[in-house]
């Protein structure tokens, strides 16, 4: 019997391990949730909550009716919240407060109401000018503040798009000049941009198209009519996108492979910056069977901290600018503050909303102390405001101490300031060779500089001290050998 | 005689030709073995230190993974593994090496590895990034000194023809992948039949 309890015991040692191994959202005994982290050398670390679920928002309890399969969110940068209730095909907009302010269902066009037909994605200008795309109908819908009907863009006409071209966007975005970028389903060569007049310019960003040697290799020898059959090399679609204030594109595509985040510039190139640990792409480790993260939206919020949601373990990763992981959050599951089909997230202020398709429900996650203080110490560092962050840093790593990118935060910071031996001290913790070695090179002439002098002199006193005495006993010898004679 | 001990490695590995000459034919056996096994364990000490104390711009290492014993594994089972390989090819092939010989010629080829290797260890933390390329240029410099001692010493051995002892030194490796699944094979048989034997005490002892 006792033997029994022992081995239950141990099953249940190990799977509390597997379950801290696999980052799975474990609880400690105080009830605080445990999220994690990756450490350089690519192990799951724990570290404290960065986000916690607040309330949850449904249609019914806002008293709008349930939501039925939401598709997007949008909030201003005055917070204004709209959701695209696409199965009821309307535009819910909530206030600050959470509260319902209005119900887009309908525009006026050419004098009759229109409404729309399964719309996937909105996007709200800063003037709060509201894009909607509208794909049942296949066509982009723009109101202006009033809600009236500024322009509808219908299937676009092209040489580079083909005759049988079907127009189905399914996510939008626009920038300061009111160029449309749009996502469209079966278009390979990446966004679609529109002018501000809503005449189709050309394409933007695709992906790459990654050839499977042993599929390249059936190609070469089947006869024409087997090839027709065989499936084509094709890039991949993206999944999601958003705009940041400079005008930059961040995107995701469902990739299992190569970079699935990219921040585009105007020439589609991709600049995103990848100097973290591990190259942006959600989850690092992953069972062979499961497969990597399925991103399905991103979000970016100020000083080039951006946000991901990945589809299928229902997680969302938050990385700074340079690339490193700040922090994960999320998970599915039946309890508050886990998703069943998430699909689009969106930052309120520092807060985040998650939508739940399948569910009609928002989540709302506040930021927790050990968040607000990383995702301010993110900012002031981008902000050139050294000090603040470097106390903040401070701050987050006695929050956790496995927050391995912090070290190199505070390092640079004392760099700057001439405390060359501490900062080498951070850098090692942090594994950045790079600015270790920058710093040890200004401690090693400052050392050189203090104690130089000080042994050359001495090493000169030596040797002029050797053959002095040298000289002396040759003297001495030779007086000796004088007495002699 | 202990004096010349230690002179005569440094000598060969300068002039490899006359050195492994002299190895072969006039030095004794017993101080042959005596420094070669001597430098084995000095080769394996280079590899720990260097694992711990290397400097940081060149070296980062996973305390997780670092394990002393390993490393004296990783020194003694290929050096092993190319002497058996290497002598069961040229005892086929006409060489003239016992296999003493050719342990003995392998050990003093990677005196190189350990007198350019040692002092770098504690050189690494006085570098920069910058400066890390003399590191990696050392690094190298050591690797090729050290397959051309491997090279001679292979063809004084045998007394084989340089173009013979390339051939040799490639089929060597060629024999090594074969001995290395060759033992993965006897352990992974040796372990069936250890858990069979085990399997049948446990239903025995359970049964009765």
């Amino acid at each position: 019997m006792s033997m029994r309890i022992k081995h239950v015991v141990v099953l249940l040692a190990m799977a509390g391990l597997l379950g801290a191994g696999m980052g799975t959202a474990a609880a400690r005994a105080d009830g605080v949730p445990v999220a994690y982290n990756y450490s350089f050398w690519g192990d799951t670390v724990s570290s404290p909550a960065p986000y916690l679920p607040a309330a949850l928002l449904n249609g019914r309890d806002l008293g709008v009716g349930p939501f039925k399969e939401p598709n997007d969110l949008f909030v201003t940068a005055d917070g204004d919240i709209y959701v695209l209730d696409s199965g009821n095909n309307r535009i819910v907009v909530l206030d600050r407060q959470l509260q319902p302010a209005s119900v887009i269902d309908s525009f006026v066009r050419d004098g009759h109401a229109d409404t729309f037909a399964n719309p996937q994605g909105i996007f709200v200008t800063d003037d709060k000018e509201v894009l909607i795309a509208d794909t049942g109908n296949r066509r982009i819908v723009h109101l202006d503040r009033q809600l009236h009907l500024v322009k509808v863009i219908e299937s676009p006409e092209s040489e580079l798009l083909p005759a049988n071209f079907v127009f189905q966007p399914v996510r939008i975005a626009a920038d300061k000049a009111q160029r449309l970028y749009v996502l469209a389903v079966g278009v390979f060569d990446g966004f679609m941009e529109f002018n501000a007049d809503g005449t189709f310019t050309s394409f933007i960003g695709a992906n790459r198209v990654r050839v499977d040697p042993v599929e390249l290799f059936w190609k070469r020898i089947s006869t024409r009519e087997q090839r027709s059959r065989m499936v084509l090399f094709v890039p991949t679609e993206f999944t999601s996108l958003d705009m940041n204030e400079e005008g930059f594109i961040y995107a995701t595509n469902g990739d299992q492979w190569g970079e699935t985040i990219k921040k585009l510039n105007a020439h589609g190139n991709d600049i995103l910056r990848r100097e973290g640990y591990f190259s942006p792409r959600g989850d690092i480790r992953y069972t062979a069977s499961a497969g990597p993260s399925r991103l399905v939206d991103i979000d970016v919020a100020d000083s080039e901290i951006y946000s991901v949601l990945d589809a299928k373990r229902g997680r969302i990763f938050t990385y700074n600018g340079d690339g490193h992981l700040m922090y994960v959050f999320g998970g599915l599951g039946n309890k508050r503050g886990e998703f069943n089909t998430p699909v689009a997230i969106e930052r309120l202020g520092d807060d985040f909303l998650v939508l739940d398709k399948a569910l009609g429900e928002i989540t709302l996650f506040q930021v927790t102390e050990y968040g607000s203080t990383l995702n301010e110490a993110v900012r002031s560092y981008y902000r050139g405001d050294e000090e603040r962050a470097v106390e903040l840093f401070r701050k987050a790593v006695d929050m956790n101490a496995n927050l391995e990118f912090a070290y190199s935060g505070i390092g640079k910071a004392l760099l700057r300031q001439g405390k060359y031996a501490e900062a080498m001290q951070y850098f090692k913790l942090s594994m950045d060779q790079r600015n270790y070695s920058k710093a040890f090179q200004l401690r090693r002439k400052e050392v050189l500089r203090e104690y130089l002098p000080a042994v050359l002199s001495a090493a000169m006193a030596v040797t002029a001290g050797l053959l002095l005495l040298k000289k002396l006993r040759k003297m001495l010898r030779r007086k000796g050998a004088e007495t002699l004679e | 005689m202990s004096k010349a001990l230690v002179r005569f490695p440094f000598y060969l590995i300068f002039h490899p030709f006359a050195g492994y000459w002299e190895l072969k034919y006039e030095q004794s056996r017993k101080a042959n073995l005596i420094v070669s096994f001597a430098i084995l364990v000095l080769m394996a000490a280079t590899n720990i230190l260097s694992s711990q104390y290397s400097g940081f711009v060149v070296h980062l290492y996973n305390p997780d993974d670092m394990n002393s014993l390993m490393e004296i594994v990783y020194v003694a089972v290929p050096v092993l593994f190319w002497c058996v390989a290497n002598w069961s090819l040229t005892t086929l092939m006409d060489g003239e090496g016992k296999f003493v010989e050719i342990f003995a010629s392998t050990c003093f080829a990677l005196i190189p590895m350990i007198i350019i290797r040692f002092p770098w260890i504690w050189l690494s933390n006085a570098i920069t990034l910058q400066e890390a390329a003399f590191y990696y240029f050392s690094e190298s410099v050591a690797v090729l000194w050290s397959l051309y001692l491997l090279f001679v010493g292979n063809m004084t051995v045998h007394q084989y023809t340089p173009a013979k002892t390339v051939g040799t030194m490639l089929l060597t490796v060629v024999a090594i992948g074969f001995l290395a699944f060759i033992c993965l094979l006897f352990f992974s048989l040796l372990q069936q039949i250890v858990s069979f034997v085990t399997v049948i005490y446990q239903e025995i002892s359970l049964r009765y």
